[in-house]
C-alpha cells in the first residue's frame, strides 16, 4: 500500500514537473477579449478577464497579418470591474485598415494558449468603397512626425500621395490602403497644409493638417482707468501659425471668456470689478498657457487724458490753465500732473500735483509767445505710469514793454561819431518792435531832442557842433509802450595814430583781453572792437563787462580771420567813456589776398635793384612780416633773398650776366606768403661793349678763319689741285688740227635724233639714249648729269660720241657757234656740255678733224642701227684718238683739253665753262687757275 | 405685354439684353480669375483635378425650346450658384475670420455683387415668366456642407473648387445665352420695323 501510495505521488509529481516544464495548458486562457477604438486619439483599448497578472499581446494589420505589436504586458485587475485593461496608441489612424488582437497569460516561462482574434473593421472593408483619407483636420505641433492612410476607392489605381508639394513614398497596408509617414513637419499656411491622394487620372481624396505651435502669449498686466474696473493687457508672443476658427488660441480671465481677445482684435481684456490676482488663460490645440498678474487697484491706475483744456487767464507773464476730467473718481485722487510748453526755443516741463488737479497757474511765461500745451496725470501714490496726454492747446501771451537798449556810441573823427544799438531779442523785445526813439542833449541846450526811427535801425549818426560833449539817449518802443532810455556819452576821439597800440595776439581765434581796473569804471568797462582803418558804415561792436572784471575773452565767432581789428576798452561811469587800452590785431591771420604793388626793377650795371611797394591793409589778413624775392626759372622759384623787415621795400641783385631774368616777390605773414608780384627784366651792355661786341669780334674772327684757310690751301696747294683739278692728258691727234676751218653753219635737224649705244654687252637698264623731243630733254638731261658723275667709260664714251657726232654734224656747227643754239636746238645738254668745249676750238674740231667719228655719221636721219654700227666700228679701231687731237691748237683747247678729260668736266660745266666762256673766255684760267696749279 | 413694351421702348429693352450679356462676359472673366486665385492658394487643384459629381445640373428641367426659356433656364442655375457662393463666403468667414483680405477675398465679394447684378438683370429680362424649370428649391448653407460629403476641411476645399468651376461654367452659359437672346430680339424689332 505504501508503495502504491509513493508511486503515485512520484507519478503525480512527474507529471507537474512536464507540465511545467511544457507551460502549455496549465494557465487559462484570458477571456472575454473586446477591443474598444479611439479613433480621434488613435488608441485601442483591450479588456479582458484573467486570474493572471502577465500577458502576451499581439496586434495584426488583419488583412496581410502584419504584426504591428508584439508585446508582454503586466496588467492588474481592476478592482472595481475585476478586468484587465490595457491601452495601445496606434502610430496609424485606426480606420485605416481593420486590426486584430489576440492575448495569452504569462507565468515566467509558462504561457497559455491565444484568446481567439478580435479585430475591428477598418474603412478599407469592401462595404465601405469610397476612397478615403486618415486622419482629418489634425492639429499638430511644428517638428512631429505623423502618418497618413489613404484608402483607395474600389477598382480604382494608385498613383501617390503628396503632401504638400511633396512626393511621398507610401507603404501599402492592404489591398486597398496606403500609408506616408511625414517626418519634422513645418508650420502650415493659413489653409493647412494639404496631404493628397491621386490616382493616374485625378485627385482620390485627401485631408488637411494644421501644423503649429502652442500659445506664446507673455506679460500680463492688469490696471485701472476708473479706479473701479480693470484693463488686462498682453503680448500675444509668438504667432501659432494656426489660423482657422477651430484652432485659434482661446483666453479667460480668471475663468471668463475673453471676447476681445477672442475676436481677434485686440490682446487684452475688460472685467468689471478689480480683483487682487488676475490669471489669464490662453489655450489651443497644441498648448495652454497661464499667465499671471496681482496688485493693489491704487498702484495701477492709468489717468485717462484730462479734458476741456482751457487758458482763463492769459498774462504777458502767466496764464492759468483749467481742465475737467472724464471720470468723476478722479477728483479725491491724489495726483500729479506734468504740464508740457512748446514754444520757439522755450520748451518747459512743469510738475503740479494736488487732489483731483484741474487748474495750475503757469507762471514765468514769456510775453507775446505762442506755447502748445499738453498735460497729462498720475496718481501720486503709488503711482503706476503717466496717464493719456490731452490734445495740444494754445497759448499766446500778451506783450509787454521791451527791455532797455545795449547803447554804444563810437566817434571816428573828433566831432562825427555814430550811436549804436543791438536789436533786441524776442525775450527782451516782449513783442513786434515798432520803432526806436533816439534823444540827444548837450550842454549847451537845455532839454532833449527826440527823433524816431523805424524798427530796422539800429544806429544814429551824431555831430558835435562846437566838440562839446553830448548825451543820447535810445529806447525801443513796441504796442505796449516804450522801453527804459538807456543813455550814452561822446567818448573823446583817439586817433590810432595818437596811441601806442600793441599788438594783439589771438588765442584759438579768440582775444583775451586785460587791462588794469580804473577806479573811475563805476559803470564798469566797454569793450569795443571794428575793424581797423574802417569809415563810413563800420560793423562797430562791443561788449559791456561788469566794474568786478578787469578781462575779457572775445570770441573768434564774432570775429572775422583775416581782418584786422582795433580793439578799444573804455572805463564807463555817468560821464563819457574814458578810453583805457587800444590793441590791434588779427583773429586769425592769413596769407596776403593781393601782392605787393608797384614791383619795378632797375638796372645799374650788372645789379638789378627791384623796389616795390605793400599791398593795401584790407589786402594784408595779417602782419606783414617781411618779403622773399625768388629768381624764377623755367620750372621753379629759387630763393635769392628773405628780407625780415616789413618796412625794406627794395632788394638789389647784384652781378647778373646779360640775360633775362625774371623776379618774383613774396610778401608773408605768419600763415604764409602771397601769391607773388612777378617782373621781368633783360640785362643790356653799355654802348662801348656792344660796339666791341656786336662787331670787331665777328670781324676778327671771319678775318682768322680766312688766313687759316688760305694757309691751309697753301700749304696744301699740291693735294688741292690732285682734288679739284687733276692733270689730263692731253690727246694726240695726227694731223694738222691747228689750221682753223671755216665755220660751219649747220642747222640743227626738226628731227634730231641721238642714239647712244655703247656696246652690245650693254646693260639694258642703261640702254642708249634715244632722241627724244625737245621737251623731255631736261628730264633726261637730269638723268645723264647723274651718269656723269659715275666713272663708268660708257659715258665717257658716250660723250665722245656725242662730240664726235657733233664734230661732223650740223649740230655741232650749230651749236660751236653759239652757245645760244645750243639751248634752242634739240640736243641734250650733254650735248650741250660737249659741244660747248670745242665752241671755242671750232677751228680745230670741226669738219673732218674727228674723221673716224664724220665717216660713221650719215645723216641726221640714219638709221639707229647703222648709227650703232658705226659707233661700234670706232671702238674697235679707231680708240680715243680725237681727244688726243684737241689739245694741239688754239690756247682754247688746251684749257679745255684738262676739263674734258676730267670727271668733272661734265658735271661742272660752269667750272670748266662759265657762261660767260664765250665771249671771255680767258678767265678761266685767272688767277686761281694759276694759285691752284701752284703758278704765281 | 412685351409686345407692348417692345414697341413703346424697343431701344432701352434691347440695350438691357445687350448690357446683361455684356455684365454676363465680364462676369465670367471675374469667375475664372477669381479660380486662378483660389488654385494659387491650394496649388494641389493645379495639379490634380478632382473629380465627382457637378453641384448645378439642369437634369430636371424640360427641354427649352425658346431662347427666352432658356435664359430662364440659366437664370436658375445662376440662381443656386448665388447660393452656393454666400454659403461659400459665410463657410470661409467662419472658418478663417476677416482678417485675411487679399485678392482672393476681395474679388470674391465683387464676383458675388455682380452675380446679384446679372440676376436681377435677367429677371427684368423674363418678366413674363420666360424659363419653364422651376427654381431650385432654397439651398440652405447648413445643406451646402452636407453637399461637401463630410464636414472636413479638405471636402471643403473641393466643395469650394466645385462652386467656383460651376460659377464659371453658368456665367459663360448666361453671356452666350444672352447674346443669343439679344440677336433674336434685335431681328424681331427689325423686321416688326419693316412691316
Amino acid at each position: 500500500m505504501q508503495g502504491w501510495v509513493t508511486l503515485a505521488l512520484l507519478l503525480s509529481l512527474g507529471v507537474e514537473c512536464s507540465l511545467g516544464q511544457n507551460g502549455v495548458g496549465e494557465l487559462p486562457v484570458p477571456r472575454g477579449l473586446t477591443l474598444n477604438p479611439d479613433l480621434p486619439a488613435q488608441t485601442l483599448s483591450l479588456t479582458w478577464q484573467s486570474d493572471s497578472s502577465l500577458f502576451d499581446l499581439e496586434i495584426f494589420h488583419t488583412e496581410l497579418m502584419n504584426v504591428v505589436l508584439n508585446e508582454t504586458v503586466a496588467v492588474k485587475t481592476d478592482p472595481v470591474t475585476g478586468l484587465h485593461s490595457w491601452t495601445w496608441h496606434s502610430p496609424l489612424p485606426l480606420e485605416c485598415t481593420s486590426h486584430s488582437a489576440h492575448i495569452r497569460a504569462r507565468n515566467q516561462q509558462s504561457v497559455s494558449q491565444w484568446s481567439p482574434l478580435q479585430t475591428i473593421p477598418g474603412s478599407d472593408i469592401p462595404e465601405k468603397s469610397e476612397s478615403n483619407m486618415f486622419p482629418q483636420d489634425k492639429v499638430v505641433p511644428v517638428g512631429s512626425n505623423m502618418t497618413f492612410c489613404c484608402i483607395v476607392k474600389e477598382k480604382e489605381d494608385f498613383k501617390e500621395i503628396m503632401y504638400g508639394r511633396q512626393e511621398m513614398t507610401a507603404t501599402r497596408l492592404s489591398r486597398r490602403t496606403y500609408a506616408i509617414t511625414a517626418t519634422n513637419q513645418p508650420v502650415s499656411g493659413n489653409t493647412g497644409t494639404n496631404v493628397i491622394c491621386c490616382s493616374q487620372r485625378l485627385t482620390l481624396t485627401g485631408a488637411v493638417v494644421f501644423v503649429g505651435y502652442p500659445p506664446g502669449d507673455e506679460g500680463l498686466v492688469c490696471e485701472t482707468r476708473d479706479l473701479a474696473s480693470a484693463e488686462c493687457s498682453w503680448k500675444k508672443g509668438r504667432d501659432t501659425g494656426l489660423r482657422m476658427r477651430r484652432s485659434r488660441t482661446k483666453y479667460t480671465l480668471n475663468g471668463r471668456d475673453c471676447l476681445e481677445a477672442n475676436e481677434r482684435k485686440r490682446w487684452w481684456c475688460s472685467s468689471k470689478a478689480w480683483e487682487q490676482s488676475w490669471t489669464l488663460v490662453a489655450r489651443n490645440p497644441l498648448g495652454t498657457v497661464h499667465l499671471m498678474d496681482s496688485a493693489q487697484l491704487t498702484d495701477r491706475v492709468h489717468l485717462l487724458a484730462p479734458v476741456n483744456v482751457t487758458a482763463v487767464e492769459v498774462k504777458a507773464w502767466s496764464a492759468t490753465l483749467q481742465w475737467s476730467w472724464s471720470v468723476a473718481a478722479y477728483k479725491k485722487l491724489e495726483m500729479v500732473c506734468q504740464l508740457q510748453l512748446f514754444a520757439h526755443e522755450l520748451n518747459s516741463t512743469r510738475n503740479y500735483s494736488g487732489p483731483g488737479l484741474s487748474s495750475v497757474v503757469l507762471e514765468s511765461l514769456w510775453p507775446d509767445v505762442d506755447y502748445t500745451v499738453t498735460l497729462y496725470c498720475g496718481s501720486k501714490h503709488g503711482f503706476w505710469k503717466w496717464g493719456d496726454k490731452s490734445a495740444p492747446y494754445r497759448i499766446h501771451t500778451k506783450m509787454d514793454r521791451p527791455d532797455a537798449l545795449d547803447v554804444w556810441m563810437w566817434m571816428d573823427s573828433s566831432n562825427t561819431g555814430c550811436v549804436f544799438w543791438k536789436p533786441l531779442s524776442v525775450r527782451k523785445s516782449h513783442g513786434a518792435l515798432v520803432g526806436y526813439e533816439v534823444s540827444q542833449s548837450s550842454a549847451e541846450e537845455d532839454g532833449w531832442t527826440p527823433v524816431s526811427l523805424p524798427p530796422g535801425n539800429f544806429s544814429y549818426p551824431i555831430i558835435l557842433n562846437n566838440g562839446s560833449d553830448i548825451t543820447v539817449a535810445v529806447a525801443a518802443r513796441n504796442p505796449a509802450g516804450l522801453s527804459q532810455p538807456s543813455t550814452v556819452t561822446t567818448p573823446a576821439y583817439r586817433a590810432d595814430s595818437q596811441l601806442s597800440m600793441s599788438e594783439l595776439l589771438s588765442t584759438n581765434g579768440s582775444f583775451v583781453l586785460s587791462w588794469q581796473p580804473n577806479a573811475n569804471a563805476s559803470s564798469g568797462y566797454a569793450v569795443e572792437w571794428v575793424p581797423t582803418g574802417c569809415s563810413g558804415l563800420c560793423p562797430v561792436d562791443w561788449k559791456k563787462v561788469p566794474e568786478s572784471d578787469s578781462s575779457f575773452t572775445l570770441n573768434s565767432d564774432s570775429l572775422v580771420a583775416g581782418v584786422r581789428y582795433t580793439v578799444s576798452v573804455y572805463a564807463l561811469s555817468t560821464g563819457a567813456p574814458t578810453l583805457l587800452q587800444r590793441w590791434q590785431g588779427y583773429s586769425q591771420e592769413m596769407t596776403p589776398s593781393q601782392s605787393v604793388r608797384e614791383l619795378l626793377p632797375n638796372q645799374s650795371g650788372s645789379d638789378v635793384l627791384l623796389s616795390w611797394k605793400a599791398t593795401a591793409m584790407e589786402n594784408q589778413r595779417g602782419f606783414i612780416r617781411g618779403y622773399t624775392i625768388y629768381l624764377a626759372n623755367a620750372a621753379h622759384l629759387e630763393l635769392i633773398a628773405n628780407i625780415s623787415d616789413p618796412e625794406v621795400q627794395s632788394y638789389r641783385v647784384k652781378g647778373l650776366s646779360l640775360s633775362s631774368y625774371k623776379f618774383v616777390v613774396k610778401a608773408y605773414t605768419s600763415a604764409g606768403e602771397d601769391a607773388g608780384a612777378t617782373v621781368a627784366i633783360k640785362m643790356e651792355m653799355d654802348t662801348a661793349d656792344m660796339l666791341f661786341v656786336g662787331i670787331l669780334v665777328p670781324l676778327g674772327i671771319m678775318f682768322c678763319c680766312l688766313i687759316l684757310i688760305s694757309i691751309c690751301c697753301y700749304k696744301k696747294r699740291e693735294w688741292v689741285k690732285k682734288a679739284f683739278y687733276p692733270e689730263i692728258p692731253g690727246p694726240k691727234v695726227p694731223g694738222d688740227w691747228s689750221s682753223p676751218q671755216g665755220p660751219l653753219d649747220v642747222k640743227p635737224s626738226p628731227h634730231s635724233l641721238v642714239h647712244i649705244v655703247e656696246s652690245p654687252e650693254w646693260d639694258f637698264t642703261k640702254e642708249g639714249l634715244f632722241p627724244v623731243p625737245e621737251e623731255e630733254e631736261e628730264s633726261e638731261n637730269d638723268n645723264i648729269e647723274v651718269d656723269a658723275d659715275s666713272d663708268e667709260p660708257a659715258l665717257l664714251r658716250y660723250y665722245n660720241q656725242v662730240v664726235g657726232d657733233g664734230s661732223h654734224g650740223n649740230q655741232v656747227s650749230d651749236s660751236s657757234g653759239s652757245s645760244n643754239t645750243s639751248v634752242d636746238s634739240t640736243q641734250t645738254e650733254i650735248t650741250y656740255a660737249g659741244i660747248q668745249s670745242p665752241t671755242s676750238s671750232q677751228g680745230a674740231c670741226g669738219g673732218g678733224g674727228y674723221r673716224p667719228q664724220m665717216q660713221s655719221v650719215i645723216g641726221p636721219a640714219e638709221p639707229q642701227i647703222e648709227f650703232e654700227a658705226d659707233f661700234q666700228d670706232d671702238g674697235l679701231h679707231a680708240g680715243y684718238k680725237p681727244q688726243c687731237s684737241w689739245q694741239l691748237d688754239s690756247p682754247e683747247a688746251e684749257n679745255f683739253s684738262g676739263s674734258l678729260g676730267s670727271p668733272t668736266s661734265v658735271t661742272s660745266s660752269q667750272f670748266l665753262i662759265p657762261e660767260s666762256s664765250e665771249e671771255k673766255p680767258q678767265p678761266s684760267n685767272t688767277w686761281f687757275h694759276n694759285f691752284l696749279s701752284g703758278k704765281s | 405685354m412685351e409686345g407692348a413694351a417692345d414697341s413703346d421702348t424697343p431701344v432701352p429693352e434691347r440695350s438691357a439684353a445687350d448690357r446683361a450679356a455684356a455684365l454676363a462676359r465680364l462676369l465670367h472673366r471675374d469667375c475664372t480669375r477669381l479660380l486662378e486665385l483660389y488654385k494659387e492658394r491650394e496649388d494641389f487643384l493645379s495639379q490634380h483635378a478632382p473629380g465627382g459629381e457637378r453641384l448645378v445640373t439642369l437634369a430636371l428641367c424640360p427641354e427649352a425650346p425658346s431662347t427666352a426659356e432658356q435664359v430662364g433656364h440659366v437664370r436658375s442655375a445662376l440662381r443656386r450658384c448665388m447660393e452656393l457662393l454666400e454659403c461659400l463666403i459665410v463657410r470661409e468667414v467662419e472658418e478663417m475670420g476677416e482678417e485675411l483680405q487679399g485678392e482672393y477675398e476681395s474679388l470674391r465679394k465683387t464676383v458675388k455683387d455682380r452675380l446679384g447684378h446679372l440676376l436681377h438683370s435677367t429677371g427684368a429680362l423674363l418678366e413674363n415668366g420666360e424659363g419653364g424649370c422651376p427654381p431650385s428649391p432654397p439651398m440652405q448653407c447648413i445643406q451646402g456642407q452636407d453637399e461637401v460629403e463630410a464636414s472636413d476641411s479638405f471636402a471643403a476645399k473641393i466643395w469650394t473648387y466645385k462652386v467656383l468651376l460651376e460659377l464659371i461654367h453658368w456665367t459663360d452659359s448666361a453671356s452666350q445665352t444672352l447674346h443669343v437672346f439679344h440677336t433674336e430680339k434685335h431681328g424681331q424689332q427689325q423686321q416688326q420695323q419693316l412691316l
